[in-house]
């Protein structure tokens, strides 16, 4: 070649830097086809191996969950189809979103924002499926269906969903809504608790009530099988089985829908009359500790949170000051007033401050030892009832009397004998969200900084105010131990699991906490006092119904607040009964408690509540209910 | 010295024509047809199917039309119009690249193109043969004054100024490939070996710091190629997955459009970037070969025009053409086949898409008019 520099003003070009050049040319493709011929044909049946195994993929199969059935097998939780709408964002192309996810928002009504806010909050691969609105009717996601080819990555499947059902089997929800709860999208929160491989991103869970408490027997196994995938990640179809899912365990609850309806029903008329917003019935067998019924009002349309809430759904169960979402039979404390008598009153006479027969002066206003002259406390009457004896004491509902047995007894017996009749402590109910409660105690007052509980506050405490604060579930099962003979036995709400084919698989015995050390004899008496609350006390008519038994029971009122326009405090009202075949008998079988929150009206509310779900319970002619306005409460403490 | 006013009939007459490289046209024609197959290919088994392929296809071939008459013109017209314009040219370059930043499309994340008349143009495609020019045009004036630290000094500042533009849209492999032009432009030029050396060896000490300067994307997917498998579901999924195409070719490969059979349908984006994993997986080795060798003989007959072209300014076009394409397809089947870093470099002529095939055919044109015109035409 001659040289072409010759006779150019021009650069000089370097036959030494484009030979150069065109090595290192050659030397990079050669080192690319090198690195080819490694891959391709020295490590071809591995890549190729390694490409297969990423055209399959283990796709889990949702376990069927387990349904729940009410005492009398009627189904109270199931399984309904549902339409999802899905999304695979690598299937979406960005362009087409905003046009793809306006389509969607119009179809279902939904506003476009919440899609895409779901969308975007999705962390997983782009090749996941994720769920964006759940519980789409029929019709839409039918369109949605017919429209896939314009509607790129969006998928519509049909996936299980909750029905709650209520005890004719519609899907009512609200009236289990406290016992059963709901399921909903698992957390990221959740997920990041559980082993990793148990739930998946878009997995259900429950999340309140057995639903929650329950989980693991109502979850099943999910299952597994190989699926094929095509180019995008899209499934193809099942090459293999890998496992069957187990299906979750059937739930027998102890409650019985058709008691819980008519416990509602009571329940209901009572706030209606009396303008209570919250209240509470718990229906239960003293027994065993079956819970037959448990209404919190006002409750929650579980339905909805099945089908997946709507946040304005959610905001109004939230704002709500009655706060519907919790279940107050178990979640909250209040006062429990008079009722808490029987705890003073067994405490005085297990811990020998007073016998059955003595008798014991009362006041219009007690004096407290200790205290400066003048600083009494009232008895409900403010006059005195002149001397009485423990039963009639607990008939008449002596504040005054239960004063000086608190003060006798002393705090920490006192608070002794509330633990071992089931205060202060969970009761182990299978429920979420149970409060253990407040009980007054010297350690109790410790904590706050003090070195011990004022006298006044004993006396308080002695009959159930200002310093304790239990749940009502609580007090039922304290009066159902009395009620059994001193048997502290565990609520239970579910009594069996069933497997798929409706074979027993686990029972739920009844069980006992522990027995009451108490003498039998001190059980007795406060098993009489209960029956003379009824006969002559101040229950009024509740005495004229015609029950196949001895009813007996306690009122309580629990005042707190400041002053109403009428010149009365509000005040919780509490009553709770038990019926045994005769007065003193450990036989009763059913123990009901209704308690109702800040009532302004005269009369106890929960008292007739009881009343008028006893009518209805053993379908008595009578009809003796009181209107509780018409008459004075002040005098049914 | 060519007549820049020469029309297309007159050239015609010309006997430059019949110094026409055909071989040059031959091997980028091949390219471009490999491109429409293995796009076709690649396309056949998307959710779209074989319509999409089949548009795919049609619109290739309407701008290897484009791109063909450009060529042509290219051809018949003097070159040197693109020195006298060197200036007003590489103005334009940083005003269109500019304009993308400012008003682009979003495309993956990045602006990269804008719309014109419902086609999306990425100029920076185009300014990759501008700037050639715009260098050439540089260097070719130095003279003797090659050899000097000036030359690397104000090349490399004419080079920053678009190289950073692109790098801001981001678009981090355009900016690569700026720079392996000027390497390359520089080394064949004549500049001190000495001065190229510091730079390099200054460049290398200072790549901390530019990584340092990338997206988190961009950096993740920089380094999947040193261990793929470390996260084969997150930023190295493409790569994991074109191994594993590329693995799964064989020697003779698993013929075209196996689509659901094959593995190269995880691959994003394949039928641009990563199209060189459907040449691997369908062709096999042989084929992939095949292709590396059309490139191997394409950047031959290039360097050869520009060896024999008539001054510095055709020369240095040449070249610069030869390194850009010398380094896009190192960079972007390196890419694909894990031992190079992943970034958005196009496999000239083969990768899917009109701006830069046009752009590509534009500059082809330009070498077949230096052709045309050399000192001597023959070996």
């Amino acid at each position: 070649m001659a040289d072409l520099n010759d006779g150019r003003l021009d650069l000089r070009r370097s036959r030494g830097r484009f030979l150069a050049f065109a090595v290192i040319t050659v030397l990079i493709l050669a080192a690319l086809g090198g690195r080819m011929f490694q891959l391709q044909v020295l490590g071809g049946e591995d890549y190729a191996r390694r490409a297969a195994a990423d055209r399959t993929v283990e796709v889990p199969i949702a376990a069927p969950r387990g349904l729940v059935f009410d005492r009398q097998g009627r189904p109270v939780a199931v399984n309904t189809p549902s339409w999802t709408v899905k999304i695979r964002p690598a299937d979406l192309p960005e362009h087409e979103r905003r046009r793809v996810l306006a389509r969607i928002a119009r179809l279902t009504d939904v506003p476009a924002s919440l899609i895409d806010g779901r969308l975007s909050a999705f962390q997983g691969s782009p090749f996941d499926l994720v769920p964006v609105l759940r519980g789409v009717d029929r019709e839409a996601a039918l369109i949605i269906g017919e429209e896939s080819e314009s509607l790129p990555g969006v998928v519509v499947e049909v996936d299980a969903v909750r029905e709650y059902l209520d005890e004719a089997g519609a899907p009512n929800g609200e009236l289990l809504a406290h016992i059963l709860g709901y399921t909903g999208p698992i957390s990221r929160e959740e997920l990041g608790a559980r082993q990793a491989g148990d739930y998946l991103r878009d997995d259900v869970i429950g999340k309140s009530g057995i639903e929650a408490s329950f989980e693991a027997e109502l979850r099943g196994i999910p299952g597994a099988r190989l699926m094929e995938r095509d180019a995008s990640g899209r499934l193809l179809e099942v090459i293999e089985t890998i496992r069957d899912p187990v299906p979750g365990d059937n739930l027998m609850l102890t409650i019985d829908a058709d008691v819980q309806r008519l416990a509602e029903t009571a329940l209901t008329w009572g706030m209606d009359v009396a303008g209570v917003s919250q209240s509470v019935i718990i229906v239960m067998n003293p027994q065993t500790g079956e819970i037959l019924a448990m209404v919190s009002l006002p409750a929650y349309d579980n339905n909805l949170f099945a089908r997946g809430i709507s946040i304005d759904d959610f905001s109004i169960y939230l704002a709500d000051p009655d706060r519907p979402l919790r279940n107050h039979a178990i979640a909250d404390i209040y006062p429990p007033g008079s009722t808490y008598k029987l705890v003073t009153g067994i405490a005085a006479l297990e811990e020998g401050v007073t016998t059955a027969s003595r008798k014991w002066p009362t006041y219009g206003c007690y004096q407290i030892p200790g205290a400066p002259e003048g600083e009494c406390l009232f008895d409900w009457n403010r006059q005195g009832f002149g001397p009485l004896d423990m039963v009639d004491a607990f008939a008449k509902s002596s504040d005054t009397f239960f004063y000086q047995m608190a003060i006798g007894t002393g705090i920490d017996p006192l608070a002794e004998w509330a633990h071992e009749l089931g205060f202060g402590a969970r009761s182990g109910i299978r429920l979420p969200g149970e409060e253990p409660g407040i009980i007054a105690s010297t350690e109790w007052a410790r904590q706050q900084g003090r070195s011990g509980v004022f006298t006044g506050e004993l006396a308080q405490a002695g009959i159930g105010q200002n310093v304790i604060a239990v749940t009502p579930l609580q007090v039922l099962n304290a009066y159902a131990a009395v009620a059994n003979g001193g048997d502290l036995m565990r609520p239970m709400v579910v009594r069996g699991e069933t497997d798929a084919a409706g074979q027993l698989v686990r029972e739920y015995a009844p069980e006992r906490i522990h027995a009451i050390d108490a003498d039998p004899s001190t059980l007795q008496t406060m098993r009489i006092g209960a029956r003379e609350v009824i006969t002559s006390g101040h229950a009024y008519n509740i005495r004229d119904l015609e029950l196949p038994g001895a009813l007996s029971g306690k009122t309580g009122t629990a005042e707190f607040g400041e002053l109403t326009e009428e010149g009365t405090l509000p005040f919780h009202s509490w009553f709770v009964a038990y019926l045994p075949s005769s007065a003193g008998a450990t036989d009763a079988e059913l123990a009901v408690l209704s308690f109702n929150y800040s009532a302004v009206v005269p009369g106890n509310v929960s008292a007739e509540v009881v009343k008028y779900f006893l009518q209805l319970h053993y379908d008595l002619d009578q009809d003796l209910r009181l209107d509780p306005n018409d008459f004075s409460l002040v005098t049914a403490n | 010295m060519g007549v820049a006013t020469a029309t297309l009939v007159d050239s015609v007459k010309d006997r430059g024509w019949r110094h026409f490289d055909l071989q040059l046209l031959l091997y980028v024609l091949l390219l471009i047809a490999v491109g429409v197959v293995m796009g076709y290919s690649a396309a056949f088994n998307t959710e779209a199917g074989a319509t999409a392929g089949m548009s795919q296809t049609v619109k290739t071939v309407i701008w290897a039309t484009i791109g063909l008459t450009l060529f042509f013109v290219a051809s018949s017209v003097d070159y040197h119009w693109l020195r006298t314009l060197a200036a007003p040219i590489y103005l334009v370059v940083l005003g269109l690249l500019t304009l993308t930043m400012l008003i682009g499309t979003n495309l993956f994340g990045a602006q990269m193109s804008v719309t014109v008349a419902g086609l999306d143009f990425q100029f920076s495609e185009v300014s990759k043969v501008l700037m050639i020019a715009v260098l050439a045009a540089y260097l070719a004036g130095r003279r003797e004054r090659i050899g000097r630290l000036g030359t690397i000094l104000v090349a490399g500042a004419l080079m920053a100024l678009p190289t950073f533009l692109v790098f801001r849209q981001p678009d981090l492999g355009t900016a690569l490939v700026f720079v392996g032009i000027l390497v390359g432009m520089l080394f064949l030029s004549g500049a001190s070996l000495g001065w190229m050396g510091l730079f390099a060896a200054a460049a290398i000490g200072a790549a901390p710091i530019a990584v340092g300067m990338l997206h988190d994307y961009q950096r993740q997917r920089l380094f999947c190629f040193l261990d793929p498998y470390a996260d084969p579901q997150g930023a190295c999924y493409q790569l994991v997955q074109a191994l594993n195409a590329v693995g799964s070719g064989g020697w003779l490969g698993r013929g075209l459009t196996v689509g659901g059979e094959g593995q190269r349908g995880y691959i994003p984006v394949q039928s641009t970037d990563f199209i060189f994993t459907v040449v691997a997986e369908d062709l096999g080795f042989v084929g992939g070969t095949i292709v590396l060798t059309l490139f191997g003989l394409l950047v031959w007959r290039i360097l050869l025009i520009g060896w024999q072209a008539q001054d510095a300014f055709g020369m240095m076009i040449a070249v610069g053409l030869a390194s850009m394409i010398v380094f896009q397809t190192s960079v972007n089947v390196g890419m694909v086949i894990g031992i190079m870093p992943v970034t958005g470099i196009p496999l000239p002529f083969v990768t899917y898409g009109g701006s830069s095939l046009i752009s590509l055919l534009f500059g082809m044109g330009i070498l077949q008019s230096i052709r045309m015109r050399s000192h001597k035409p023959t070996l």
